[in-house]
């Protein structure tokens, strides 16, 4: 070892110091410091592994929505070429062609939504079909010759398995019925209900004519490299006007819920990592006091400070590879647990969980261990070898300023590193420290107060005093160890704060998702109400729902110019196969803001003014639409409101034109403002609305959302029969997913949270530990002077009681501030104020630090009191 | 070993004009003043002097562990001076041992692996085995397994004795070795520390109080008023 470069000196290190922790696992301190480097490990790995995990899930289930991890699609067939391109990369194509058209059973007829398939269709997932034997999961299409219809279909046109339907110019056999297809990329986009037939009889329907509107597609299925790989394709076909989705890039999330809840784990486990890491600094100050003797022999046998340094860190890195590994299994299991809970949202097939989480776990135990052990562990190096003979000599603690500076620099990185956000991690950074010296400087007033108290305790009660002694007694031991009060007093505060801030979020976050989704959040959307039935349907809702929205006019136009120029060339190139400009877009006018949405620039129309509404101008091109369907000079812009989303992807600004074709006729609209829509709001939202007046003239229906219980099945069947032209469309499977996410989503919080106070508890654990010799050498000292086990017993408790009433106290204040910084920060939520907080964390703290402090002091208040004091100089 | 010869060695252990002065509170104090002090290798050189007459901080000078306020030292012929502390470790790495009074026995080490714990410093590729052969010279081989609390005082202070000879020291420095032991005892350790010094061969500079202790060694020195006298032997034994 004093030679360095000899051959064998490395290995004898590396065994001298794995011989060592051996040795050292029967301490206290070290088996608290490898549950809190496992603990951080699990956490952080648990996390990691999860949200790597359920991100690639939402990719695969996004895919099965989609129907492939790319889709394209166009109104003509797609070319040899593309397709070569897409198969060379490694990709499993699927085609399909979408239209709309008549389908009949003798004298019934219906408009339906055909999707013609081929044999690879699905890529992923199964169709839900009855053949007539119940609902059977079928991962193929239907077989050429045969149909399978949604089951409205069916009844429209009143058909049942085995019958044969008219499609086009050909038949084909009712071969099943749809319950669930395997991708959803329609929607309920298209309104007209499901035909689904294979490709091979797409020829004999003679359907597809030149001009027919026809949408081909292109379904491709393959992992994200060979989607990479065609990007310069992807590129020049949404140049041409392709619409091309991308599932990693378009991925249709589930809402801000699952983002919250992303961000909160990510935060649970920093909480976790945190606390392991405040742990890691108290069980190191005793691993530090324990380990000055060996310091100092080893330098009195010759070693250098270099030597005891590469020691005692390698013993450590031993500790903390070994946690790395407990850690990690533990936070796979973690993450298997979450996963289990989150399996009916999840496809069932999951990747496998990525390597990347289990090196950012060892990283993060050895940050953990650097920076909280660190200046700590430096002390060792310092001891004078002159300790063997003179016992006092021991070095100077680590300055605490120190030792919190190298702590808050590697959990700043670390924050950092899980957050990708750096300027957020430094502003948490600066108030946290912040609040550390104010925590530190509150401590101080309290433990001075606290001594003043119990020092005016009126002293009475004999060798088993009472409660008043037993707190004079306890307040004042308290007191008198400043530092180290102080120390705990930190720690267990942090604990607190960590721990019911993550209990705060956690109830703040589960109240927000249930507001965001109320019991009567709608389930019913009914389309096509025509204006003669718009009242009477209207009557027929009145008090047979719970809730519903307005009745939305509704007017179907396509974007044929922006700003006077064909759109596609003035949009961004990555937005020229955008939907809004291959379809029809729905139109609605309003005369105030609908609900649920958010004016984000720009006034709203009664803001403009009634002039802006009735002034000549605008008479003039009400004028020009009346005289002329088809204006040769553009008619005079109209104001309009679009959503924020929409006018980024086109790059519009206040002022821009877009000119919409409605019918043979021209409106061209002025963006006058832009709005927020929450899509999660399951109410009908509209990328542009008009002001009144503007499109009543144009052919419309009107849309509503309602909420119904099945209990009210009879209005149901009222609103069918009444209103026959009406489509009623169904959408509690969706409401219900997104209820399900929200519930499962909720337990694997509460199991996050569960983690968190697992960390809590290292804590508490290291730092009774560290103080567990000077409460040794007290209570051996008390009972030499006479005291009886009743009074030890009542003045440890004092002590740790009161202990925990400070800490929590002081852990509200934190929590409090913090809560209220983070929900403005990063969950874009109102800050609440927690009153339980101030009553739950004081009395809770004194009664667990008070109950777990008493019981882990039991085998001393047992000890003989020579082996009480001889504690304190033990190694 | 004659005058004559010992002139024409160079010297272990050299000290002049030593000084040590601490400072308490507002005062220094000096502890040693113009001390000089030359062993030659192969001696053994007792010190004595009363309680608090700075015996464990020439010691601590002597070997390294501390540095003087004054004067020169030179171990192994290597003035101390020069060397920074870390310096001062490499140097004794391997070549001093020690004895302590109250043993300094790491409590969570068997008998074995304290004797070990000296040998990790240097390379050895028997270390194990020359642990065990001088456990079993200070007769305790059976209880290589034994941690010190399992031990006797004077079963811990052996321990302490092999840890010392097991590195092959060339000096090996004691203080008080028997002052925590009963005096049958402390006869036994003494019996065996000058067994193993003249197996080894070494060098034995020891601190004590003990004259039973010091009369057993080649030269005896008195430590008073921060100096050291020679003592005659005649006068040790009264």
């Amino acid at each position: 070892m004093s030679d360095a470069n000899h051959p064998g000196a490395l290995t004898r290190l590396l065994r001298f110091s794995l011989r060592g922790l051996v040795r050292d696992l029967r301490a206290a301190d070290v088996r608290a410091l490898f549950i809190a480097l496992a603990l951080a490990v699990a956490a952080s790995t648990m996390i990691g592994f999860f949200l790597d995990r359920l991100d690639k899930g939402l990719t695969r289930q996004a895919g099965q929505l989609l129907g492939g991890d790319l889709v394209l699609e166009q109104g003509d067939p797609f070319e040899q070429e593309v397709r070569d391109t897409l198969e060379n990369a490694g990709l499993v194509l699927s085609d399909q062609v979408d239209m709309v058209s008549m389908v009949s059973h003798g004298d019934a007829f219906q408009v339906a939504s055909l999707k013609v398939v081929d044999s690879v269709y699905p890529h992923f997932g199964a169709n839900h079909v009855d053949r007539g034997d119940g609902v059977e999961l079928l991962d193929h299409g239907p077989p050429p010759g045969e149909a399978w219809l949604a089951p409205r279909l069916a009844l429209l046109i009143e058909v049942e398995v085995g019958d044969r339907i008219r499609v086009g110019e050909t038949e084909l056999g009712v071969g099943g019925l749809i319950e669930r297809e395997a991708d959803q990329s329609a929607g309920f986009g298209s309104f007209n209900p499901r035909l689904m037939m294979h490709v091979d009889d797409l020829s004999a329907t003679n359907l597809v004519q030149p001009g027919s509107r026809v949408e081909f597609e292109i379904l491709a299925a393959g992992p994200a490299e060979a989607v990479a790989g065609v990007q310069p394709l992807l590129e020049r076909l949404r140049r041409d006007g392709v619409e091309v989705r991308d599932v990693r890039q378009d991925r249709p999330g589930l809402g801000n819920a699952l983002e919250r809840a992303e961000k909160y784990l990510s935060l649970a486990g920093l909480a976790a990592v945190l606390l392991a890491g405040v742990a890691v600094a108290m069980a190191t100050r005793r691993y530090v006091d324990r380990h000055l003797d060996t310091a100092a022999l080893m330098r009195c046998f010759g070693a250098t400070q270099a030597e005891l340094t590469r020691l005692f860190a390698l013993q450590l890195m031993w500790l903390a590879l070994a946690a790395s590994v407990v850690g990690a299994l533990l936070g796979l299991a973690g993450q298997a647990a979450l996963l289990g809970l989150l399996t009916t949202f999840l496809p069932l097939e999951l990747p496998p969980p990525g390597v990347l989480p289990l090196w950012l776990g060892i990283l993060t135990a050895l940050s953990v261990l650097v920076g909280f052990a660190g200046p700590t562990l430096l002390r060792l190096k310092r001891v004078s070898a002159l300790k063997v003979l003179r016992r006092e000599l021991d070095p100077l603690p680590a300055s605490a300023w120190v030792v919190v500076a190298a702590a808050a620099l590697v959990f700043g990185g670390l924050l950092w590193l899980y957050s990708g956000d750096p300027l957020l991690s430094a502003g948490l950074l600066v108030g946290g420290l912040a609040m550390l010296v104010v925590l530190w400087w509150v401590g101080n007033l309290l433990l001075g107060l606290l001594f003043r108290l119990a020092s005016r305790l009126p002293r009475r009660g004999g060798q088993d005093g009472g409660l008043v002694q037993a707190l004079r007694l306890g307040g004042q031991q308290l007191a008198r160890r400043r530092q180290a009060s102080l120390g705990q007093l930190l720690a267990f505060s942090v604990t607190f704060f960590a721990v019911a801030m993550i209990f705060l979020v956690r109830g703040d976050l589960l109240t927000t998702w249930q507001d965001q989704l109320p019991e009567d959040t709608p389930n019913y959307f009914a389309i096509n109400i025509q204006p003669g039935e718009r009242d009477a349907f209207s009557t027929v809702l009145e008090g047979a729902v719970d809730a519903r929205s307005a009745l939305y006019p509704m007017v179907r136009g396509r974007i044929t110019a922006l700003n006077g120029e064909p759109p596609r060339e003035m949009v961004p190139p990555e937005a020229r196969g955008d939907n809004a400009l291959r379809r029809e877009l729905n139109l609605t006018w309003q005369e105030r803001l609908p609900e649920g949405n958010r004016l984000v620039a720009g006034e709203w129309f009664d803001a403009l003014g009634s002039d802006a509404l009735d002034n000549d101008e605008f008479e003039g091109w009400m004028t020009a639409v009346d005289a002329q369907p088809i204006a040769d000079a553009s008619p005079a812009p109209v104001p309009m409101s679009m959503e924020d989303g929409l006018a980024e992807r086109f790059g519009m600004e206040l002022g821009d034109t877009l000119t919409f074709t409605i019918g043979s006729a021209e409106v061209v609209g002025e963006l006058a403002s832009l709005r927020n829509l929450d899509w999660d709001s399951f109410r009908p939202n509209f990328y542009v609305i008009f002001p009144p007046g503007v499109l009543e003239r144009f052919g419309h229906s009107y849309i509503t959302a309602f909420h119904l219980n099945d209990a009210e099945n009879d209005t149901l069947r009222q609103l069918v029969r009444d209103f026959p032209g009406v489509s009623l469309l169904n959408i509690d499977a969706i409401l219900g997913q997104v209820r399900d996410v929200l519930t499962q989503v909720t337990r694997a919080v509460e199991l996050v949270l569960a983690f968190v106070l697992l960390a809590g508890v290292s804590v508490l654990y290291a730092a009774l530990t560290a103080s567990r010799p000077v409460r040794a050498h007290e209570s051996g000292l008390l009972r030499v002077f006479g005291a009886g086990n009743r009074l030890l017993s009542r003045v440890q408790g004092a002590e740790f009681a009161i202990l925990g009433l400070a800490s929590g106290l002081m852990g509200a204040l934190l929590a409090e501030l913090a809560a209220a910084g983070i929900y403005l920060a990063w969950f874009d939520l109102a800050p609440r104020f927690h009153w339980g907080l101030w009553l739950a964390l004081p009395l809770g703290g004194a009664l667990l630090i008070g109950v777990i402090g008493h019981l882990l002091s039991r085998d001393l208040r047992r000890q003989a009191p020579a082996a009480s004091l001889g504690l304190l100089g033990e190694t | 070993m004659s005058t004559t010869s010992r002139t024409e060695l160079t010297p272990i252990l050299h000290a002049d004009q030593l000084l040590k002065q601490v400072r308490s509170g507002e005062r220094q104090l000096t502890i040693l003043s113009g001390l000089g002090l030359t062993v030659f290798p192969g001696e053994s050189v007792a010190i004595l002097g009363q309680s608090g007459a700075g015996k464990s901080t020439l010691l601590g000078l002597l070997a390294g562990l501390d540095a003087p306020s004054g004067g020169t030292l030179e171990l192994f012929g290597q003035p101390l001076g020069e060397l920074d502390e870390d310096g001062r470790a490499r140097l004794r790495a391997g070549r001093v041992g020690f004895v302590f009074q109250n043993f300094q026995l790491l409590p969570t080490l068997t008998a074995l692996e304290n004797v070990l714990l000296p040998l990790e410093l240097t390379p050895q590729t028997d270390a194990e085995a020359r642990a065990r052969d001088w456990l079993t010279r200070v007769g305790l081989g059976e209880r290589l397994d034994h941690l010190p609390k399992q031990l006797s005082g004077g079963e811990q202070q052996r321990v302490a004795l092999a840890r010392a000879f097991v590195t092959g020291a060339e000096l090996v420095f004691a203080d008080e070795p028997t002052g925590n032991l009963d005096p049958a005892t402390g006869e036994r350790i003494i019996a065996a520390l000058f067994e193993l010094n003249q197996e080894a061969g070494t060098t034995l500079v020891l601190v004590t109080h003990d004259h039973a202790l010091a009369r057993r060694c080649d030269r005896c020195l008195r430590l008073e008023g921060g100096r050291l006298e020679e003592m005659a032997m005649d006068e040790v034994s009264a």
